[in-house]
């Protein structure tokens, strides 16, 4: 009895993640499925370093990111990942498939993260932003175009320009273009995204597939305006490229982790998304890829120097709006159709 | 005519009787060939409905992306043999070093990713590419031609990859013709354009019809290259298939429209042997 006591009030003094600890019993590893890659190498420097020091759990990293494997894993109740990022806009369909546990919120602490990426099942991981770029050469920046009606505007600001070859983004961006105030984007009117297209069509030189692309049409100046990720511009930037951002009506997007259903350790998996929501840690994979976490306090974490290039940095974060994952889950097929039809009528 | 005929019925025999030869080859293509196409025809009906099959044949979008693709495949297809035809002919008659200098630079490309070549020509033919800017300099030109991001772009990449498949059934074709014919046709006083039409190009027409069809038949189903250097105002009917199989998992909408993509190169194939006759193809 005494012996308990004493282990009680030992475990009052400690912080909450390690009371948690006592509940569950402890393995000797957890899996993390992500993309590979440059990315892992960063993760094991930051969340899996941390992770496993605190926890003195060790943290095995698998990929690459399979929807069809999750769905597999869940439905055959085999499932070898207690953590894994969810891929694209599939991080939707794992939740109304049914195929996630849901967040331990008194593990995982979400209260300071932007309303509009708070989830029940759903961890968003980082940020990303479409961006419009410009050769600051050619337009010096304060002369440069601020938003997409002024990237629609040829005749002030002339020039070859590109966007992506995909109905993301760009429905909004002439939505935008054409007046509609950023909090009014969704529900989509596709006839008035289109026809704002429209005008634009002839201006547009290259419409981009991959995202290397847009860095690398400004970099050969092949354009000089492209809408593109943000932390492809950040890389040019870095290495000398006379390229510059321009975050007003920049497209915000979130990466996405998830713990599947069934999953063994699933507790040490909410564990390991809490430690994912470090800012410190964040600070860490920001400074490399311009791809920060969303806790607020990131920013503070990164250099002066990095700082103006995350997309949620303050000063950038408000000129941005989120993506409608719901209406694109609902509408994508049939935006992706018009689209084909709009690309295909030579105008 | 008889005795063509008396000639031809003992080597068919011959022939039914090595006919077992081919069972591994048959067997093969039939587990991993013949056998996804038929699933692959099953899924476009899955659930006994002709609805997916019949949106991709009345559709006007799928219908004019598909005949553009046949129209770009005919280009690329006519630009090869155009350019193919005089580089075969020229081999025939190059000494054994100009043939294995022209054998080398026709296979140096084959062993570069479509990828990279594609990202090459980006280079070479960009506002700011090597060609413009040359041009430019020597005055040429005022303004930078427009090579990439449209239709040409599309057929200097897609001809460039392609064009080893014209050559080399081209050349086999000559180099099977009896040197003694254009010889004998010169002594009967035919003047060299003579000669040409009337004995070295009859003669080559199997490796030509060849050539046309493969790289016909490999054209249409392009999709990196058109994309690339297409600046997306080019689509082809492949690069749909690939978005409703990887973005839209819709795999019945893909099957059926890869099965349309299917019977229009079959029946182009067989067209084309018609206008041939018979097995010329196949000889070539």
């Amino acid at each position: 009895m005494l012996r308990r006591r004493q282990l009680l009030a030992a475990a009052a003094t400690l912080p909450a993640p390690a009371l948690a600890q006592g509940a569950a019993p402890r393995p000797a590893q957890i899996v993390v499925n992500a993309s590979g890659g440059a990315m892992e190498q960063l993760f094991r420097r930051s969340y899996f370093a941390e992770f496993e020091r605190r926890h003195g759990i060790r943290v095995v990293a698998t990929s690459p990111v399979d929807f069809g494997k999750l769905r597999a894993m869940v439905e055959s109740r085999n499932v070898e990942w207690t953590v894994t990022e969810l891929g694209g806009q599939d991080f939707m369909r794992a939740k109304e498939l049914n195929l996630l546990e849901p967040l331990d919120f008194s593990i995982i602490d979400l209260s300071r993260y932007p309303a509009a990426v708070r989830d029940t099942h759903i961890f968003p991981s980082s940020v990303y932003s479409t961006v419009m770029a410009y050769r600051s050469d050619v337009f010096p920046t304060g002369q440069h175009p601020v938003g997409w009606a002024q990237f629609w505007d040829v005749r002030r600001f002339p020039g070859p320009r590109s966007l992506r070859n995909h109905p993301v983004d760009n429905l909004e961006f002439a939505l935008l273009a054409d007046g509609v105030p950023m909090d009014r984007i969704y529900p989509i009117d596709m006839d008035r995204a289109f026809r704002k297209l429209e005008d634009i069509k002839p201006h547009i030189t290259v419409w981009w597939t991959t995202g290397a692309q847009p860095a690398q049409l400004l970099v050969d100046r092949e354009v000089v305006l492209a809408s593109g990720w943000n932390g492809r511009f950040f890389d040019i930037a870095r290495r000398g490229a006379p390229v510059a951002v321009e975050w007003t009506g920049g497209s915000l997007k979130q990466n996405a982790y998830g713990i599947p259903r069934g999953a063994r350790n699933a507790v040490w998996g909410q564990h390991f998304l809490q430690i994912m929501t470090m800012p410190e840690l964040q600070a860490v994979y920001a400074t490399e890829l311009a791809y920060p976490g969303l806790h607020p306090d990131t920013p503070n974490h990164v250099s002066a120097e990095v700082r103006p290039h995350l997309p949620t940095s303050p000063g950038n974060i408000e000129k941005q709006y989120w993506i409608g994952v719901e209406w694109w889950t609902q509408n994508g097929a049939r935006a992706q159709e018009r689209w084909n039809r709009f690309m295909l009528r030579r105008s | 005519m008889s005795s063509a005929v008396d000639r031809a019925a003992p080597a068919r025999a011959e022939e039914r009787r090595w006919v077992w030869l081919a069972l591994p080859a048959v067997l093969f293509l039939g587990a991993l060939f013949a056998w996804p196409v038929l699933r692959l025809l099953a899924q476009a009906v899955e659930g006994g409905t002709l609805e997916h099959l019949e949106k991709a044949v009345l559709d006007e979008l799928y219908v004019e992306v598909l005949v553009e693709s046949l129209e770009i495949a005919l280009w690329v297809t006519l630009l090869c043999l155009a350019l193919a035809y005089p580089v075969a002919l020229w081999m025939l008659r190059a000494g054994p070093w100009g043939r294995a200098l022209a054998l080398f630079m026709l296979l140096l490309p084959f062993w570069t990713s479509v990828l990279v070549r594609t990202y090459a020509w980006m280079v070479i033919l960009g506002r700011n590419g090597i060609v413009n800017r040359s041009l430019l300099e020597w005055g040429v030109i005022t303004t930078p031609l427009p090579l990439l991001h449209n239709l040409t772009g599309v057929l200097i990449g897609m001809v460039h990859v392609l064009l080893p498949y014209m050559v080399f059934p081209i050349y086999a074709a000559l180099l099977r013709m009896d040197p003694d014919l254009p010889r004998a046709a010169e002594g009967l006083g035919a003047p060299p354009w003579r000669v040409f039409q009337r004995v070295v190009l009859p003669l080559s027409l199997p490796g030509v019809f060849a050539g046309c069809a493969l790289v016909f038949v490999l054209a249409l189903g392009f999709f990196i290259t058109p994309a690339l250097l297409g600046g997306g105002r080019i689509i082809m009917i492949s690069m749909l298939i690939e978005q409703q199989v990887r973005e839209f998992l819709d795999w019945p909408f893909a099957a059926a429209l890869s099965v349309v993509l299917l019977v229009v190169t079959l029946g182009a194939y067989w067209g084309l042997q018609r206008l041939t006759g018979g097995n010329r193809l196949a000889a070539g």
